[in-house]
């Protein structure tokens, strides 16, 4: 059987595993006899998917700009120190929502620490931290990383000769920027947006703290004492993700005719003369806001419980070696959930970009409209579907039916960024490599995976890091004393143990930014 | 933590609880109250902790699976000492109380979990409901007041939070807190208390309301706490967390956020204020336990909720978390008045309360405060 023939039965296998929550919300609310038209009719529901769509909408266009522009100034200007600025750039995207949302509250808030500290200055009262605006910076905070990491790899791979093909032709700069950089990055910005948007429509943990009413903030509320509210919900977020997807896969297919050429040289640096340390430093303060404002609460927690030990309550304690097995355990599998998640979909993104069919779209479709989903809808659906399986009590709640869980989580960060790596590979490389007799596997390990390596390196990034924060799936469906930094931070935070909740994600962050230093970054500057 | 305990603990002296069994309790055991023999609510049996119990015979297989609603701070020291005392292995997942018992709802037969606990009555009641609850042993049921076990003996309570009103005393005159949860729908409390309407312990105590003054009187006070503009928040944390920032003068809560934000940070301005002794506004909110009725280990399972009434494990909650044990002669907190249930809760059948959270959460909706 040839490569294509097995690259599109496993995506119709892909496309039936990714339909698998939507077919469990589909047969709740058919078991529940839910009243799905007389639950969507109502304002109780108008109101709430008014707001996703438009937090949605307004997180996504503001992760454009920001991950954009902090793709470009780390990777085409003459920043000082811009090595160091983008390997920082993507850690605010390890921050669990809840986590991040209340250390938001904690310094921005009225009488929070920003306030404490600024009243000499004569900064007075600050409004509550809640609602619309609230929920939209601290949501465009920790997700334009999803942009970033893609348009990063892009902008470094690039081949340079377009863009100096435009400079001698007499082209400005902006210019070439508008008529060439751009049309060749934005298949990269577009499918970042696209995980942010489906992300914002699935975030529980920004929402419920920051008091914005969306739909999945909905579906939690009632997930226990109205049911059939909360399931028909979750039916038309899904539907709702299923539009989007669409929505961006048209308008994809509309600018198509981008050019895909990649190059290990490295991209010209544009000199900014005097604006090198200003432009640094709007890169720096936007580091300090998504990065720095956060850490400086958990910090502050952190240092707290340990310079006051002896005021514990209960049987707690600053635990330090659990933290460190915790920390060991989430980053295996953490690791071991990116490396399948890109294995897994890399055919499907490969069927995607050189063998377009319907039945691959479709998959497609479904795979990333699955990303749009809550955690705990996304749980129970696995646990429904496994339970059907006979003897699965054999595999259930145990690690790898979690990586399961995790690829149907977070397959469609893969799938997104593995596209855009096949994007990256001259069909004409391909098709030169065959003509010079080289066979299937040959061309794919000499010529297409060298050039594919960036891409996919980035993807898993993003599977690493969502990974390494999950808490509703991981919560439910983990081997039982399996320990997981995000679950202790939950455990921590739940209990009020702030100390300990600020030390743990001191410790996430470290050891997410350390890894994708070590397993993205580092590989795809020298690649 | 002095000055605030203390005055938490002085004021809650004069207290008689009234109890938060409501939700579960609601239309199940009305639904399935063939036993009537399970624990009248009236009986006033000289309840005791539970003897422990010589250590029942291991069965093969697993450890005892437990999922457990409260957090692991609070049950992790009570696991080991069951392992030691009984020397059953236990394995327990956390998560909260509504996750976990959706959980167990999907997981049906199969279920790896022998015993369930709940933070709060709902959660249980949710499964009590969906008949997954096995009927605990009399014995069991008998170790505490029988208002805090369900009237069909699903579950048992284990500990109880008193709600009181959380206040920052930089921003209120303790003369000007009221006795009574109703008063604070008066005008001097405009804009000045938060509520969490989304919350499990609010949503209890509402239906308590419910319970002993209908469900006219308690839209009316919601209504009343509407045109208050009582701010609203997600939880009891984010509320005393406000609180102490100044944010917001006080806040309905259960009493123990405060001594745990206190603990981080012992100068930070909040005090707790108890409400009258009679006064539904002073609830008790009651951590529930169950033996799941697909369990595979009943013995085990019963074994861990006995020994969660044992002197030794009631004495835990009362010393380390604060809480009021409720198996009956143990003390509660030090400082803290015994916990009595009043006269008039005798006449009180919570298992008849209609619509249970459902229903709750119908009238606060009503009321115009966002949940």
């Amino acid at each position: 059987m040839d490569a294509g023939r097995l690259c599109r039965i496993w995506g119709l296998v892909l496309g039936l595993f990714f339909a698998a929550p939507l077919g469990y919300l589909a047969y709740e609310n058919v078991r529940l006899r839910s009243d799905v038209a007389g639950i969507l009719a109502v304002a109780r529901t108008w109101g709430p998917l008014r707001n996703s769509l438009l937090l949605a909408g307004a997180v996504s266009a503001a992760a454009m700009v920001a991950g954009t522009a902090m793709a470009w100034a780390t990777v085409r200007l003459n920043l000082p120190g811009r090595r160091f600025w983008a390997a920082l750039a993507p850690l605010p995207l390890v921050f669990p929502t809840f986590v991040g949302a209340t250390a938001f509250i904690a310094l921005l808030a009225r009488g929070g620490l920003a306030e404490q500290i600024l009243s000499p200055l004569g900064v007075g009262a600050l409004p509550r931290l809640q609602g619309f605006w609230a929920a939209w910076l601290v949501l465009t905070l920790f997700t334009y990383p999803y942009v970033y990491l893609p348009v990063r790899a892009r902008l470094r791979h690039l081949d340079p000769v377009y863009e100096e093909a435009a400079r001698v032709l007499g082209r400005r700069r902006r210019s070439v920027f508008a008529t060439v950089t751009l049309p060749a990055t934005l298949p990269a910005i577009s499918a970042g947006g696209l995980l942010v948007c489906l992300y914002v429509l699935s975030d529980f943990g920004a929402v419920e703290l920051l008091r914005y009413e969306t739909l999945t903030r909905s579906i939690y509320a009632n997930r226990l004492f109205d049911r059939p509210t909360s399931v028909a919900h979750g039916l038309l977020l899904g539907v709702v993700a299923l539009g989007v997807v669409g929505v961006e896969r048209m308008l994809a297919r509309r600018r198509s005719g981008g050019f895909s050429a990649t190059s290990d040289r490295p991209p010209p640096l544009t000199d900014l003369g005097r604006w090198r340390w200003p432009v640094c430093a709007a890169v720096v303060a936007f580091l300090l806001l998504a990065l720095a404002a956060p850490l400086a609460t958990l910090g502050y927690w952190a240092g707290r419980g340990i310079a006051n030990p002896h005021r514990r309550v209960g049987a707690f304690a600053l635990d330090g070696a659990g933290i460190a097995a915790s920390a060991a355990s989430t980053v295996v599998v953490s690791s071991v959930a990116a490396v399948v998640a890109v294995l897994v979909m890399l055919p499907l993104a490969w069927l995607l970009v050189r063998r377009p069919s319907r039945s691959a779209s479709a998959s497609n479709l479904l795979v990333t409209a699955g990303f749009a989903l809550p955690g705990i809808v996304v749980a129970l659906a696995l646990v429904f579907w496994t339970l059907q399986v006979p003897f699965a009590a054999a595999v259930y709640q145990t690690l790898p039916l979690l990586i399961v869980g995790y690829l149907l989580l977070f397959g469609a960060q893969a799938a997104n960024a593995a596209r855009a790596a096949v994007g990256a590979v001259p069909r004409r490389l391909s098709e030169g490599a065959q003509t010079l007799g080289a066979r299937r596997w040959r061309r794919l390990r000499t010529v297409e995976l060298p050039l594919m390596t960036p891409g996919l390196l980035a993807a898993g990034g993003l599977v690493l890091l969502s990974v390494m924060k999950e808490l509703p799936l991981t919560l439910l469906m983990r081997p039982t004393n399996l320990p997981m930094l995000s679950t202790d931070i939950w455990n921590s935070t739940e209990s009020l143990f702030l100390a300990q909740a600020g030390l743990e994600s001191l410790v996430l962050v470290a050891a997410s930014g350390l890894l994708t230093w070590l397993l993205v970054l580092r590989r795809s500057e020298f690649a | 933590m002095d000055t605030s305990s203390s005055t938490l603990l002085r004021r809650a002296g004069r207290g008689i609880w009234l109890v938060a069994a409501v939700t579960a309790l609601s239309l199940v055991a009305a639904a399935c109250g063939s036993d009537d023999d399970g624990a009248p609510v009236s009986s006033r049996a000289p309840a005791s902790p539970v003897e422990p119990a010589p250590p029942p015979p291991p069965e093969p297989g697993d450890p005892l699976t437990i999922y457990s609603g409260r957090s692991e701070d609070l049950i992790s020291p009570l696991v080991e000492m069951f392992e030691e005392t009984t020397e059953i292995e236990a394995d327990v997942r956390y998560g909260s109380s509504a996750d976990l018992a959706l959980l167990i709802e999907a997981e049906g037969d199969a279920t790896p979990a022998d015993v369930f606990i709940s933070q709060s009555p709902g959660a249980m009641g949710y499964l009590a409901t969906q008949g997954r609850l096995r009927v605990l042993p009399s014995g069991v049921l008998d170790a505490v007041d029988s208002a805090y076990a369900a009237g069909d003996g699903t579950w048992v309570g284990f500990s109880g939070r008193q709600r009181v009103l959380v206040y920052n005393p930089n921003l209120v005159d303790p003369a000007d807190l009221p006795d009574s949860v109703l008063d604070l729908t008066d005008l001097a409390y405009d804009g000045r208390v938060a509520v969490a309407p989304a919350n499990s312990s609010f949503q209890d105590f509402i239906t308590a309301m419910r319970f002993e003054s209908g469900d006219d009187a308690t839209l009316s006070w919601l209504e009343g706490m509407a045109a208050n503009n009582a701010p609203n928040y997600p939880k009891n944390s984010a509320i005393v967390d406000a609180v102490l920032r100044g944010e917001v003068d006080m806040g309905l809560v259960n009493h123990y956020y405060l001594l745990r934000f206190l603990a981080e940070d012992p100068d930070a301005p909040g005090v707790n204020h108890s409400f009258a002794f009679d006064d539904i506004g002073a609830l008790l909110i009651v951590t529930t336990g169950a033996i799941l009725d697909a369990s595979d280990q009943p013995t085990a399972a019963q074994a861990f909720i006995e020994f969660m009434l044992t002197r030794q494990a009631q004495e835990f909650y009362a010393s380390e978390t604060r809480e009021y044990p409720l198996a009956a002669g143990v003390q509660p907190p030090e400082g803290l008045a015994p916990l009595n249930v009043a006269d008039v809760m005798d006449t009180i059948d919570f298992d008849v309360l209609g619509g249970g959270l459902a229903r709750t959460q119908e009238l606060i909706d009503q009321s115009g405060i966002v949940r």
